[in-house]
């Protein structure tokens, strides 16, 4: 499903002289798999999530996503993978404050040309199945981290990507919150998305086929 | 749409306030221009003969005394087509040394002669009628002269110790008859006399009492051409060639055209970088919901649609209400400056229109600004400078 080979990712430093976050990451993920991905805080853990999500481009490296070669793909392109192949679940939630949880959920779909009356009602049955459908028309302010988090969790999946990629999804949420948001990353992958999870946590990892390690911008 | 422009108010209020500076200074500007247009329009509909000399009148028909054969003899000049007598008063001589553009006049019309003014056959009226052939001791007021003293047809109004009844009140013109107090031309002899009880020691007939005459021409005519046949045929008066006073009044309202210059041009400099710096923060504040669109699939194309179309909404919205906070403004401003025979303000249709043009095509350029700007940032990045 996702396969990215020697992704090198740098970022302008303080002295003009560049840093090199990613220095040839390579990565494969089958349909179902659960991937996590550890590390320490500034490894590069994100920047690497957002090359394989198309969300940032790589100094070099090339990225297939369901048999498409993406890397080098245009603009508009990248933007229709996104919408379609790849759902995203991230740390501080990125809802939109203006939008209620349902419209948030709703949103996915609002770019990729589906029809938007089915999809609100495929938002509403996530938010049931997830716990929030009584809060679909509160806005992100009014609802708790876990809440928040919840409804990210069903924008991401509302449009059934075949990748799902996800940043310190449990970061920001106690316990029992993180327990959910876990099992739900299994589920989608039991339901044959691949599945990656970034963290600087053990937690996400003990549900994981398998756990790599970002290392000095090289995944071991 | 009501979500959307409520998520934006502060933008609106933001671009309101650039709006409404910029279509206040606009309003007061069309007043100004409307005063000089009409007085051009004016003179150029007539030729002003006024007899030889200086001091016996005021405005258009300053000059000597004419009298009526001399009426007569311009009557008689190929190509003239009436000749009206007139008489034109300072309402009060104790000012009427000063030259002000809106004096306030007492003007006497020979009702047996049609207007001749080919720009204002007759002069509109707002409440009652207009002066009539026969009338005596009453008359016709321009609209700030009536509202500086409350006046509307019934009224009273004294002239020179003689009680007028106001018989109508003119629509408002934004030009010198809104000052007048129109009566008869015999009337205004009277007044004349007894402000100048020195003129009872010519042996003049009452006809000969004449301020100036205003004079028209036939279709077939140029009013220069006629202007000029008249100063060279009859003799013993002054004579305005229409085109000329039109250039003297152009020259001297010539500051007044460089000011309004000068202030539309610091108006739209004003809101126009007020509106644009405001849609253009508003766009660039929502950057990390823009990234975070991106990273759900939107194009270039649907986001810059989708900000383009938006932006494009609060600026109009915004310019609208700014061109309503400008007119509730000028309206209060006007009703309060009416009990003083003034209007600052006039809102017209061109100015409106405009404002809102401004707003659009401005708000758009600031918006396409914006646009491309956000759009070449990648999704991350644009997450990364929002949080």
């Amino acid at each position: 499903m996702l396969r990215a080979v020697n992704l090198v990712k740098s970022f302008p430093g303080p002295n003009a002289e560049p840093v090199r976050v990613i220095r040839g990451a390579d990565l494969r993920v089958a349909a179902g798999e659960y991937v996590a991905i550890n590390g320490a805080s500034g490894s590069g853990k994100s920047t690497l999530l957002n090359l394989i999500g198309l969300l940032e481009d790589p100094d070099a490296g090339e990225l297939w996503i369901a048999d498409r070669r993406l890397s080098g793909a245009s603009r508009t392109e990248k933007s229709r993978a996104r919408g379609r192949l790849i759902g995203y679940v991230f740390q501080s939630f990125l809802l939109i404050a203006s939008l209620t949880a349902l419209e948030n959920v709703a949103l996915a779909v609002r770019y990729t040309g589906g029809n938007r009356a089915a999809a609100r009602r495929r938002a509403q049955a996530l938010l049931d199945e997830f716990g929030v459908g009584h809060r679909r028309d509160h806005y992100p302010p009014q609802l708790s981290g876990g809440e928040q988090q919840r409804v990210a969790f069903c924008r991401a999946v509302l449009n059934h990507p075949p990748l799902l990629l996800a940043d310190e999804p449990t970061g920001n949420l106690d316990d029992e919150q993180a327990h959910v948001i876990r099992d739900a990353l299994r589920a989608r992958a039991r339901a044959g998305a691949a599945v990656v999870v970034v963290s600087h946590r053990a937690e996400p990892a003990r549900d994981a086929d398998r756990v790599l390690t970002l290392i000095e911008g090289v995944l071991k | 749409m009501r979500r959307l422009l409520r998520g934006y108010v502060f933008t609106i209020t933001g671009i309101a306030v650039g709006v409404a500076g910029l279509v206040a200074l606009g309003a007061m500007a069309e007043r100004i221009v409307r005063f000089i247009e009409g007085g051009d329009r004016f003179v150029l509909g007539q030729i002003s003969v006024a007899g030889k000399g200086m001091g016996m009148g005021v405005g258009f028909t300053a000059g000597g005394l004419l009298p009526a054969s001399k009426i007569r003899e311009v009557a008689a000049v190929p190509g003239v087509a009436g000749v009206q007598a007139q008489i034109m008063l300072p309402l009060n001589t104790s000012t009427s040394q000063f030259l002000t553009l809106a004096q306030e006049l007492v003007l006497g019309l020979d009702l047996s002669t049609p207007m001749p003014n080919r720009h204002y056959r007759e002069l509109p009226v707002r409440q009652g009628r207009f002066l009539r052939p026969g009338d005596r001791h009453v008359t016709v007021l321009g609209a700030d002269f009536a509202a500086s003293r409350g006046l509307r047809p019934g009224g009273r109004i004294m002239l020179e110790r003689t009680p007028y009844t106001v018989v109508g009140v003119l629509e408002r013109m934004l030009t010198a008859p809104d000052r007048f107090a129109i009566v008869s031309i015999e009337d205004a002899r009277e007044l004349w006399v007894a402000k100048d009880p020195m003129l009872l020691n010519f042996t003049l007939g009452r006809g000969d009492l004449n301020t100036g005459a205003a004079v028209g021409w036939t279709l077939s005519e140029d009013g220069d051409t006629v202007a000029r046949r008249i100063a060279a045929t009859v003799s013993g008066v002054n004579v305005t060639i229409p085109s000329e006073i039109s250039r003297v009044l152009r020259s001297s309202t010539a500051f007044f055209s460089a000011l309004l210059v000068g202030i539309g041009a610091l108006g739209l400099v004003i809101g126009g970088l007020s509106l644009s710096n405001t849609v253009a923060a508003a766009v660039f504040e929502r950057i990390r919901e823009f990234g975070i669109k991106r990273a759900l699939g939107a194009t270039d194309l649907q986001l810059g649609n989708e900000i383009f179309g938006e932006t494009l909404a609060v600026s109009l919205a915004g310019g609208a209400a700014g061109i309503g906070l400008a007119a509730a403004l000028g309206v209060s401003i006007n009703a309060y400056v009416a009990a003083r025979g003034q209007h600052l303000f006039l809102f017209s249709p061109r100015l409106v229109l405009g404002a809102l043009l401004f707003s659009v095509v401005l708000g758009g350029a600031a918006a396409a600004y914006a646009t491309v700007r956000v759009v070449r940032v990648s999704p991350a990045e644009a997450i990364r400078r929002g949080t």
